[in-house]
C-alpha cells in the first residue's frame, strides 16, 4: 500500500527526445524498498564497522566528523545520484554496466574501453572479498562452537587466525577452503535465482536481521560499564571518548580531510560500477533522487551510530586507552578478527555475541558481494545476450579460478596487490570519469532532468553547482593526493620484500591480460550493438 | 567522555537519524501532501 503510494507521488515528466528506450526486455525490482535495501546492502559492509571507527580514532575523533560531514555532502551524496542516475539512464536502453552506458553518454570511440573498468573492478574485488568473507563465515562457525572464545589471550588469536589462513602452526587449512566454497555457492545461488527472487528477496531479509544483530551488540557493549573494577580507567565512556572526543588540531592537517573524503567515498560503495548497475534495473519513471538519499543514510546510520559503538568502545572497556590505540593501529583486519573475538570472548555468553559479530559481519560482507558480481552477469546476459543462468555458471567458473590465487598467494601479498588496483586505484579513477562523463560531457542540463525524472524530493539547486564543480576537483584532489602518498611508491614495489616481487608482477600481468579479454568483449559487444543499431 | 565528544557525538546521531526519518517520511507521505 505504501508502495502504492509513494510510487502515485511519482513526478512525471517527458522523456527526452533522443532517448528512444529499448525494448530489451530485463528483470525490475519489485518494489522501492528492495532496490534501496540492496544498495544500503552493497554499502554497509566491514568498512562500517571496522574501517569507519579506526579511521576517526586515527584522525581527531569527533573532530573527524567534521570534514566527514563535509564529504558526505559535497562527494557522497552527490555522487550517489550521479550513479543511480546513469544506472537508470542505461537501463533505458537495455544496457546494465558501465561500458555501453558510458559509450551511450559520450560518443567516443575509447569511452567503451574505460568502461571497461566498470565489470573489470568488481571482478577483481571478488576475487578477495569472496575470501575474506568465507573467513567470516568460519568465524560463525567457530564462534558457534566456543573454539574461538576459548582462545584467552590475543597472540592466541592472532595465531588462530594465522592458521585459519593456512599460514600458522595449526592446519585448519580444510575448513578455511570447505567456508570458502560454501560461500562462493551460496553467492553464485543467489545471483542465479536473478534480480527479484535472488539479491532483492535476500537484502530483504539480511539487512534488517543485519541491523537488528547491530543493535544488539551495540546494546550489550553499552551495558559493560567497567567490566574490571581493578581498572576503573578502562570503561565504556572512555572507549566513546576516544572515538568522540574532538582534536581540533587535526582539522590543519591535510591528511585528516583526505582520510575523511577517502572513508567517504569506500562506504558508500560508489566508483565501482554496481550502483549504476543496480539503477539499471529501474524503470524510467522509478524516483532516485530519494531512493538514492535514503540508501545513503541508512549506511551512514550503520556506519556512525552502529559501527562507532561497538569495536571501538568495547576494546578500551577491556584493553584500556593504551592497548586500544595499539590496536588501532595495529589495522581494522585486525581488530575484527583478533580483538573482538579476543573481548567478546570475556563476557558471558561470549561465544554467542562472537557468533553474533561475525555473522553481522558475514551477511554485511555477503550483501555487498552479490553486488560485487552483478555487473559482470549484466555485462553477459545485456550485452552478448548470453542467458542470466547461463552467464552465472559461466561467470562462477571463471571467478573460482581466479580466487585461487588470493587463496594459495595470500602470504606474498596477492591479494594486496589486488586490492590496492581494483579496491582503490580503478575506484577513485572510475568516480572522476563518472563525474566528468555525467556533468560534463552528458551535460549538466541533461544530468540534473536525469536526477530529477520521477523524483520524489526536490534536489536543492546548489547541487547542480557541487555536482558539476565541486565534486570533480574534490575527486581529482583525492586522485592526485592518495597517488603522491601511495599509489607510486605501490607502484614502485616500495616496501615489497624481495621475494614476493614475482608473484606481484605475475599478478599485474594476470590482471593485465583480464583487463584486455574484458576490453574485447566489450569492443565485440559494442559493435555487435552497432551493427544492430543499437549504440546510436 | 568530555564535553565536546558527548556534542559531537549527539550531534552527528541525531543528524544521521533525522535524515533516515526525513526520507521515511517523504517515502510515505500522501500523495495529496504534495498540495
Amino acid at each position: 500500500m505504501l508502495e502504492k503510494i509513494a510510487r502515485s507521488a511519482t513526478v512525471v515528466v517527458s522523456i527526452p527526445g533522443d532517448m528512444k528506450p529499448t525494448n530489451h526486455k530485463r528483470e525490475r525490482w519489485t518494489s522501492k524498498a528492495g532496490i534501496i535495501l540492496a544498495v544500503a546492502g552493497s554499502a554497509v559492509g566491514l568498512g562500517n564497522f571496522l574501517r569507519f571507527p579506526t579511521q576517526a580514532v586515527q584522525n581527531g575523533g569527533g573532530a573527524f566528523m567534521i570534514p566527514y560531514f563535509i564529504s558526505f555532502l559535497l562527494l557522497g551524496i552527490p555522487l550517489i545520484w550521479i550513479e543511480w542516475a546513469i544506472g537508470r539512464y542505461g537501463g533505458l536502453f537495455g544496457h546494465g554496466s558501465a561500458p555501453l552506458i558510458l559509450s551511450r553518454m559520450w560518443k567516443n570511440r575509447t569511452m567503451k574501453y574505460f568502461g571497461t573498468i566498470g565489470v573489470f573492478g568488481p571482478l577483481i574485488i571478488v576475487i578477495y572479498y569472496l575470501y575474506i568473507e568465507s573467513w567470516l563465515l568460519g568465524y560463525t562457525f567457530f564462534s558457534a562452537t566456543g573454539k574461538l572464545t576459548s582462545i584467552d589471550t590475543q597472540e592466541g588469536m592472532l595465531g588462530f587466525l594465522r592458521s585459519y589462513q593456512g599460514l600458522g602452526s595449526e592446519n585448519l587449512f580444510a575448513y578455511t577452503y570447505l567456508f570458502f566454497v560454501i560461500t562462493f555457492v551460496l553467492n553464485f545461488a543467489i545471483i542465479y535465482r536473478g534480480i527479484r527472487s535472488g539479491i532483492e528477496m535476500l537484502c530483504k531479509i539480511a539487512m534488517p536481521l543485519l541491523f537488528f544483530m547491530a543493535i544488539v551488540l551495540a546494546v550489550r557493549v553499552f551495558m559493560l560499564g567497567t567490566p574490571d573494577p581493578a581498572l576503573p580507567d578502562a570503561n565504556i565512556s572512555a572507549g566513546l571518548g576516544f572515538l568522540w572526543n574532538p582534536d581540533f588540531a587535526a582539522l590543519l592537517d591535510a591528511k585528516v580531510w583526505i582520510a575523511a573524503a577517502g572513508q567517504m567515498f569506500f562506504t558508500l560503495s560508489v566508483g565501482i560500477g554496481v550502483i549504476l548497475t543496480y539503477a539499471s534495473y529501474l524503470t524510467h519513471g522509478d524516483d532516485i533522487a530519494l531512493s538514492g538519499l535514503t540508501a545513503g543514510s541508512l549506511n551512514e546510520g550503520a556506519e556512525v551510530i552502529l559501527g562507532g559503538s561497538i569495536v571501538i568502545p568495547a576494546a578500551v572497556a577491556f584493553l584500556g586507552i593504551a592497548g586500544a590505540k595499539a590496536v588501532a593501529a595495529s589495522g581494522s583486519f585486525n581488530i575484527g578478527f583478533v580483538t573482538m573475538p579476543f573481548v567478546l570472548g570475556k563476557i558471558p555468553a561470549g561465544a554467542l555475541f562472537s557468533f553474533l559479530w561475525f555473522a553481522l559481519l558475514f551477511l554485511a560482507g555477503l550483501t555487498s558481494s552479490i553486488s560485487l558480481i552483478q555487473p559482470a552477469i549484466s555485462f553477459l546476459s545485456d550485452e552478448l545476450s548470453v542467458s542470466r543462468k547461463k552467464a552465472t555458471l559461466i561467470l562462477a567458473a571463471v571467478t573460482f579460478i581466479l580466487c585461487q590465487a588470493p587463496i594459495f598467494f595470500l602470504g606474498n601479498g596477492v591479494m594486496d596487490e589486488l586490492d590496492f588496483w581494483a579496491g582503490t586505484f580503478f575506484l577513485v579513477v572510475f568516480a572522476t570519469l563518472e563525474v566528468v562523463v555525467f556533468a560534463w560531457v552528458f551535460g549538466i542540463e541533461k544530468a540534473w532532468e536525469q536526477i530529477h525524472h520521477g523524483a520524489e524530493l526536490r534536489v536543492p539547486m546548489f547541487y547542480k553547482f557541487i555536482i558539476k564543480y565541486i565534486t570533480p576537483t574534490f575527486l581529482f584532489l583525492i586522485l592526485g593526493f592518495w597517488l603522491w602518498q601511495h599509489g607510486i611508491p605501490t607502484l614502485m614495489l616500495k616496501d615489497v620484500p624481495k621475494e614476493n616481487i614475482p608473484y606481484i608482477i605475475a599478478t599485474r600481468v594476470g590482471l593485465l591480460i583480464l583487463f584486455i579479454i574484458i576490453a574485447l568483449l566489450v569492443r565485440h559487444a559494442y559493435y555487435r550493438k552497432y551493427k544492430r543499431g543499437e549504440t546510436s | 567522555m568530555n564535553l565536546g565528544g558527548w556534542i559531537f557525538m549527539i550531534l552527528s546521531w541525531t543528524g544521521i537519524l533525522s535524515l533516515i526519518g526525513f526520507c521515511l517520511w517523504r517515502a510515505h507521505r500522501e500523495p495529496e501532501d504534495e498540495l
